[in-house]
């Protein structure tokens, strides 16, 4: 063997040690890739607590200006209705002043409330006045908490339980506004105060890696949630012989570019390999199933043929995309609809 | 007073093959031939390279029907598109073929022959330094590839590990067996480099194409069985195969790809001995 030879066997070994090496590193004590990646999601993540089971995002801009939401428009006008119903109640203009919201649902110990407590974090254009003096008007009480105003809500016997500790809306900062259970409402405000702070159990959820993960990997839809599959059906008491039929499923993802039509991706994180072949299995049934009643309808047949089973291992993903032909089938949708009103501030 | 001659003791095809092996690997290593392999395996790393720079320049990232692609699935995707379905049978064609055919064509292989070796011995050592230079070649450039790729959208490298590591073992078996198969034609055929390229890219596709029992006279058949990431679906040929697909059981597979490589590598032994090979003037 000559020295050259000699040379290029042993870079092609290094190359190989240093690789399944440092993988090898990786499965067993994690690789720290804080300093290649970012950090991913948006910045309101920074103020919802560690324990979150779902969190969702949306673009409200992007989503109430999207083509889709145009020809919805046509079809459901009543919403508009339910629109002002709510600006009339909140000063909120759903349309104008809400730029993207992130909602989240964490366990509450103390509530027998299925889905756990919730929280939304709305950023845009707020008159806080205008809504302090509306909930005020509806039997609210305001509490200083840390600096920041506390407005608790008065919540009718027949409404349904939000939290067991209340509904409360608060201005995190300028244009933020969180409204939710009034536990995670002060959680919140605690995070925009104090930042991280795991010695004292005060971490947001951009500290839990493995969520963070699955954020990170749906940075670019405008609307997504991602959550703990297994821990919504354990809050969710179901009966023994339903939850027996439940996939095994520990994480799920849906993420969404709305536009002209949809394009996203769903994406599930079974126990082990073997539920997700199973899972892989059932979706590539109906999915077979769908493309076979679809084959007469071709305007149907463009979104059948955009679904995409893939995923390796534990993770089956199944991309589409729903174009806006679709939505052209629901009656009325073709009408020809006047063009929006411009924004009002 | 003379001492007595030692009989002259022919070394064991082993002892030969090795020795093959140490003046193949260098030829194999620095001909021609490598400038196609570098170009062939270069590729897929250029790609990975580009993905990555997409994805840390632009926040949206690489996407699959407007979804963020996870690293995990293009790094599978890839080893399905370029390395199962065309790096590997292409290397397997290119060099399996010609480990005979070329000494041949060169009208070199009368001074291997006239060493006092076992003739297989020169098949035997040629196809382990076929071997060790793919793999070589190979396993780094699927690393590289995968620490580009795994890492977009998020995806961990410790959970993609694993499969990594049943990726590297598959392809290793997979260019033993195409190895095999193509030294077999390389000794039996006059014109293998064709018929090299017919089966792996004719024959093995179409038959996986259709159910019924062709499809188990393919190495393609049980290498696939092997592979953990799920079969891409980019083409209507793609949804086609995975309606047809049957999937062996990994003991099956590893079996009758451990069957393939020793008859065939035995059969074309055979023929190295036998064969009368006929150099042009």
């Amino acid at each position: 063997m000559t020295t050259k030879t000699r040379y290029f066997v042993i870079a092609s070994l290094l190359v190989m040690g240093v690789g399944l090496g440092t993988g090898l590193v990786a499965y067993y004590v994690g690789l720290p890739m804080g300093a290649f990646q970012r950090r991913g999601g948006p910045e309101e993540l920074q103020f919802i607590p560690r324990d979150a089971t779902v969190i969702a995002f949306a673009n409200v801009q992007e989503v109430m200006n999207s083509e889709l939401r145009q020809k919805i428009r046509r079809v459901v006008p009543m919403q508009e209705n339910g629109q002002r119903e709510f600006e009339n109640q909140t000063g909120i203009n759903i349309e104008t002043d809400i730029d993207r919201v992130v909602a989240s649902l964490n366990p509450d110990p103390d509530s027998t409330n299925v889905p756990g407590a919730g929280m939304v974090l709305a950023r845009g254009r707020f008159d806080e006045v205008k809504i302090e003096a509306l909930m005020r008007d509806h039997g609210a009480q305001v509490e200083d908490y840390k600096t920041k105003r506390l407005i608790v809500a008065d919540l009718p016997a027949t409404a349904p339980p939000v939290s067991a500790s209340g509904l409360s809306v608060a201005f995190l900062e300028p244009g933020l506004v969180a409204v939710g259970s009034t536990k995670l409402i002060r959680r919140a405000i605690d995070l925009h105060q104090s930042g991280d702070n795991p010695q004292t159990g005060l971490q947001s959820v951009t500290g839990n890696e493995e969520l963070m993960n699955l954020v990170r990997s749906l940075d670019g839809g405008n609307v997504w949630a991602v959550g703990r599959f297994d821990a919504l059906t354990s809050q969710a008491h179901l009966p023994q012989n339903v939850s027996g039929q439940l996939p095994a499923i520990t994480w799920f993802s849906v993420s969404g570019r709305v536009n002209g039509g949809i394009r996203g991706m769903i994406r599930a994180e079974a126990r082990d390999d073997e539920a997700a072949n199973n899972l892989r299995d059932v979706v590539r049934g109906f999915m077979a199933l769908a493309k076979m009643q679809t084959g007469s309808r071709p305007e149907l047949q463009a979104m059948m043929q955009s679904f995409e089973l893939g995923g390796t291992g534990k993770t089956v993903a199944l991309s589409f995309a729903v174009p806006a032909e679709v939505f052209d089938m629901v009656p009325g949708a073709s009408r020809k609809m006047p063009a929006p009103k411009p924004p009002v501030h | 007073m003379t001492q007595p001659e030692t009989p002259r003791v022919t070394p064991t095809v082993f002892a030969s093959s090795a020795r093959v092996f140490d003046l193949s690997l260098g030829q194999m290593l620095w001909s021609r031939r490598s400038v196609f392999l570098g170009l062939l395996l270069g590729g897929p790393v250029l790609l990975a390279l580009a993905l990555r720079v997409v994805s840390v320049l632009y926040a949206s990232g690489f996407r699959i029907n407007g979804a963020q692609a996870a690293g995990a699935s293009v790094f599978g995707m890839m080893i399905w598109l370029l390395y199962i379905r065309f790096i590997v049978p292409v290397l397997g064609v290119f060099y399996g073929t010609s480990l005979i055919a070329d000494e041949v064509d060169d009208k070199t292989i009368t001074y291997l022959f006239t060493r006092p070796i076992p003739r297989r011995a020169v098949l035997f050592g040629k196809f382990l330094a076929y071997l060790v230079c793919t793999v070589l070649l190979v396993l780094p450039s699927v690393l590289l590839v995968f620490f580009l790729i795994v890492p977009i959208g998020g995806s961990s490298i410790g959970e993609a590990f694993p499969p990594l590591l049943s990726d590297l073992a598959m392809l290793a078996v997979g260019l033993t067996a195409y190895g095999a198969v193509f030294a077999l034609v390389g000794t039996r055929l006059t014109r293998p480099l064709i018929v090299g390229l017919v089966f792996a890219f004719g024959w093995e596709p179409a038959v996986l194409l259709f159910p019924g029992y062709l499809k188990r006279l393919t190495v393609a058949y049980y290498l696939q069985a092997l592979v953990k990431h799920e079969m891409p679906q980019d083409s209507t040929v793609s949804v086609l195969l995975q309606v047809f697909r049957e999937v062996p059981s990994i003991s099956t597979s590893v079996l009758a790809l451990a069957l393939i490589v020793g008859v065939t590598l035995w059969l074309a032994g055979r023929a190295v001995e036998q064969r009368e090979f006929v150099l042009d003037q």
